[in-house]
């Protein structure tokens, strides 16, 4: 095919207008007659004992509509369900009840709902709902927790244990028997809150005459929660419409399916009246899954040379109080099995424990168990780097899974499809200029500056997945993605995925996609997603699969638009399909361009139907199931440098570069565009951000106030730039970007801070890197 | 949360003992105190209106008072809950004679919970110091207005 102007272009996100000037719909924007508001009263107490209920005053206060407790919705909402149930493991299942029936186990868990005429009257009302706890010994600390004597979470959950999930490849005993070095450190991997800019909000309206529900809600996922919704309700999945409006961001947030929703979908039917919850910031810090929170010892075997023989550690990630959606597969299947990174190591031993605490529940937050991962493996090996005082740089080369390799079966036994580390190592390290970086740094050393560089060489897995493997690995759903491309009588397309772009952008590539397939000006392509009653079934947008998957479907879908289209047009102009050329949206004769028939002039003719070739059906609408047969693996180099303050310990972080490879680009400033929000999400977990609980249980960083997420003004200019080597697993090659920043920059920025301190002896520091901690470790502190 | 204080009333101490037990002169003085009645059990029924930082809202709990050594220590136990979340502690209330008058220290175990912890976190030690200094500022004024009679 000719070299296109829309795929690889540059194109503004169409999305971006209406965003930027107000014109978008939210959830929170859906108005409908007789609406009622429903607030959520919260425990107060990480772990306590419901003694007693009482609503009569709630009930009285003006406005309000109705009271319901955990009791109310025994036998009529069932538990919250998980998805991910992971083989090979023991995983147990507690009760999640939408509302608390006897126990609360974090602070924020719902004891009751409250319907009032407003969302004023909700809240004031939700205030005199009086509830008696007993309190008693919380745990937030996820290793102390598997302790004896521990305060246990659930009945059934031993020692708070949920799961004990092993990886293991090669011989880890040999690897060690065999090193001539070895380096130990424990990581702490800290965490975080997701902070959307929009909340989670829900609109549920029934009706009773045609007995259908439709739930509008902030979901990256319709039909996965319009199926778990089913499940909880007992109601038919085809009388639920889940609508996903304009969404303001998830990275990961809103994949999960909440108690919020079921307990209004059944308010909303018991009541006869649409029902509103907005949350609000301070609810969404307890309400809202957070993310990561693992405590990882790690041990790494290798030779004096650098050539690393085996890893073996252990990690103890934090659940929460209780399973999330897909919370047991994220510190096992996209952590565990990706600990050996873009690395050669023949060896891998690894346990992870999923632990209950009295702490709001994690869950997939943008990258899921690979930031961990990558954090995990790129810090071992600056480490190991550091004990063999070897440049951070030679020993990542050394231990490179070279190009010639692949498709490349690490340890772990997840197989990389495509890669090639060193072309990107190399970009980044001419754009930073590396050499020159190592003189300015020791010129500065002497006068008593601390500069540093730091290096992540990435690699992710994405794109999820082949269903197969999905179902192999206890995720209880299929993931391929579909696509439906509809050519109407004028000519112009309306497109329907099955994924659901929240913010990525998608409206434009996959126009993109199209218009590029059927040489459509790309403004008569219209992207439709995000509503369960127009679009195909589909698994949504998460694990950046969205472009690499639900793209895939899209292109496929649209080949099968033009080889029908061709098929019309040879019928047309009286020649064999073979015989025809498609050019800008044109068929014509081999030879003889000027006759010809364009894509519009088909579209009117298959919709017609006055004259197409024998046996053929009418219209020009083509459907795509795509299921790849592997995930994808971006990988690439980033690099921080970063000068430490001796003074305050303030970190400053003066340049970040960004290599990444995510095979061919359809659209650039898109591409740029995911990688500096991911970078910004990553280095504020490399600096600043933090969720803390006290030891009792209260969140402390419980609003913007005391979490602190990057500004504008936090970051310097983002230097960015890509190799491109395709995938094998989709006729584009694509690769997901939409999580390479936060998995890549974490291990970059404290790599180059920890640089930076060497001369003082720093071997290690955890994050987040506050000026505070970097202080103390300061001569003059 | 550590809770620590120390005040001079000018007046004797049996007077500043007597009256820091007073339920009425209690609810005059604890600042947001809407009610305060004594139950059958020996624990007084509070209802205070409190602000912290954002948050405010109305306690509904209990104090009670133990360990009585007349005039000069006892314990005060306070917990209480509402919309704004929950908040519990526990002082030791000490007194002791000095040359004008008597010196009342305050040390105990403060916790709170809900939204007060998750948003208050940062002024609650200020704010925890500025009610007590609030509370005993009145006091003082009562208990030596009562001397001067």
């Amino acid at each position: 095919m000719a070299v296109s102007r829309i795929f690889g272009a540059a194109v503004k996100r169409r999305e971006d207008p209406r965003l930027i000037t107000g014109r978008a719909t939210y959830t929170d924007d859906v108005q409908l007659a007789n609406l009622a508001y429903v607030a959520f009263v919260r425990s107060p107490h990480a772990h306590a004992r419901i003694r007693r209920i009482d609503t009569s005053r709630a009930r009285g206060a003006p406005g309000v509509v109705a009271v319901v407790t955990g009791q109310d919705l025994e036998g009529k909402v069932a538990g919250i369900p998980t998805a991910w149930l992971i083989p090979n493991s023991d995983l147990k299942t507690p009760k999640h009840p939408a509302l608390a029936v006897d126990t609360v186990r974090y602070v924020g868990d719902a004891v009751a709902a409250v319907v009032a005429e407003s969302r004023a009257a909700a809240a004031d009302a939700a205030a005199l709902v009086d509830v008696e706890y007993e309190v008693l010994p919380a745990i937030v600390d996820q290793e102390k927790a598997t302790q004896p004597g521990a305060p246990q979470l659930h009945p059934d959950v031993p020692n708070n244990i949920a799961f004990r999930w092993k990886v293991a490849g090669g011989d880890i005993d040999a690897a060690f028997r065999n090193a001539e070095v070895t380096v130990k450190q424990r990581l702490i991997n800290q965490r975080l809150i997701p902070n959307p800019m929009e909340t989670r909000q829900v609109v549920a309206q029934y009706n009773a005459g045609t007995g259908d529900l439709t739930v509008t809600m902030t979901s990256q996922n319709p039909h996965i929660h319009r199926f778990l919704l089913s499940v909880i309700l007992g109601l038919p999945e085809h009388r639920i419409r889940v609508v996903a409006p304009e969404v303001g961001g998830g990275f990961g947030s809103k994949i999960h399916c909440y108690p919020e929703e079921a307990v209004l979908s059944y308010l909303a039917m018991q009541l006869g009246r649409p029902m509103k919850w907005s949350e609000d910031r301070r609810e969404n810090y307890q309400a809202t899954i957070h993310g990561r929170d693992h405590i990882v010892d790690l041990e790494v075997a290798a030779k004096r040379d650098g050539t690393i023989l085996g890893l073996r550690g252990r990690c103890y990630a934090s659940l929460g109080a209780y399973l999330s959606t897909a919370s047991p597969g994220i510190p096992t299947i996209l952590h565990g099995l990706m600990m050996t990174g873009c690395y050669k190591i023949p060896a891998l031993d690894y346990e992870v424990l999923g632990v209950f605490t009295n702490t709001t529940p994690t869950d997939a937050y943008r990258g899921a168990g690979r930031p961990e991962a990558t954090y995990a493996v790129e810090r071992m090996v600056d480490l190991l780097a550091a004990e063999l005082k070897m440049d951070p740089v030679d020993i990542r080369r050394k231990n490179f899974i070279p190009k010639e390799a692949f498709p490349y079966t690490v340890a772990s036994g997840v197989t990389y499809d495509s890669g090639n580390y060193e072309a990107a190592l190399d970009k980044a390290l001419e754009i930073v200029n590396y050499r020159q970086f190592r003189a300015e740094q020791a010129a500065a050393r002497a006068q008593g500056r601390y500069l540093g560089i730091g290096f992540s060489t990435y690699v992710e897995i994405c794109g999820l997945g082949p269903s197969a493997v999905a179902g192999a690995v206890g995720f209880q759903g299929g993931l391929w993605e579909s696509a439906v491309v509809r050519l109407h009588p004028s000519g112009k397309a309306t497109v329907f995925t099955g994924s659901s772009p929240h913010g990525q952008g998608e409206e434009t590539t996959f126009a993109q996609i199209v218009a590029e397939e059927l040489g459509l000006p790309i403004d008569d392509v219209e992207v439709v997603h995000g509503d369960t009653a127009r679009i195909p079934m589909g698994w949504g947008t998460y694990g950046s699969r969205t472009t690499a998957v639900g793209g895939t479907a899209m292109v496929l879908a649209a080949r099968k638009v033009k080889e029908k289209a061709r098929v019309i047009a040879a019928h047309l102009l009286e020649v064999s399909p073979e015989d025809l050329d498609f050019v800008n949206g044109r068929f014509q004769v081999k030879g003889v361009p000027e006759r010809s028939k364009t894509i519009q002039d088909i579209a009117l003719q298959a919709n017609l139907a006055w004259n197409l070739p024998k046996g053929m059906e009418p219209g020009l609408e083509e459907s795509s199931f795509f299921d790849p047969s592997n995930f994808v693996y971006p990988f690439g180099t980033h690099i921080a440098v970063v000068e430490v303050d001796p003074g305050t310990g303030a970190v400053k972080l003066l340049r970040y570069v960004a290599v990444d490879d995510c095979g061919p680009v359809i659209n650039p400033k898109i591409v740029d565009g995911q990688v500096h929000g991911g970078v910004a999400q990553g280095v504020a977990q490399a600096l600043w951000e933090q969720a803390v609980y006290s030891a009792d249980g209260q969140l402390l960083t419980g609003s913007l106030m005391d979490y602190a997420i990057p500004t504008a003004q936090s970051l310097p200019s983002i230097e960015t730039a890509r190799t491109e080597t395709p995938s094998p697993v989709n006729p584009l090659g694509l690769k997901g970007i939409g999580e390479t920043g936060t998995i890549a920059s974490t291990p970059a920025v404290v790599n180059a801070v920890v640089d930076a301190l060497a001369p003082l002896g720093v071997r290690h520091i955890d994050m987040p890197l506050t000026p505070e901690k970097i202080w103390r470790l300061l001569p003059t502190a | 949360m550590k809770i620590e204080g120390t005040y001079t009333i000018a007046a004797p101490r049996e007077l500043v003992y007597h009256t820091l037990r007073d339920p009425q002169a209690l609810q005059e003085c604890i600042p947001g105190c809407q009610e305060l009645t004594l139950q059958a059990d020996g624990r007084y029924l509070a209802k205070l209106q409190v602000g912290i930082a954002a948050v405010k809202g109305t306690f509904t709990g209990h104090v009670q008072i133990t360990d009585e050594q007349p005039p000069s220590s006892y314990r005060l136990h306070v917990d209480g809950s509402g919309g704004p979340g929950f908040a519990q502690g526990e002082v030791m209330i000490t007194l002791s004679d000095i040359e004008d008058g008597t010196r009342v220290d305050v040390a105990g175990e403060g916790q709170v919970g809900g939204m007060i912890a998750a948003v208050g976190q940062r002024v609650l030690m200020p704010a925890t110091r500025s009610l007590m200094n609030q509370f005993f500022g009145r006091m003082q004024s009562k208990i030596e207005a009562l001397a001067r009679q």
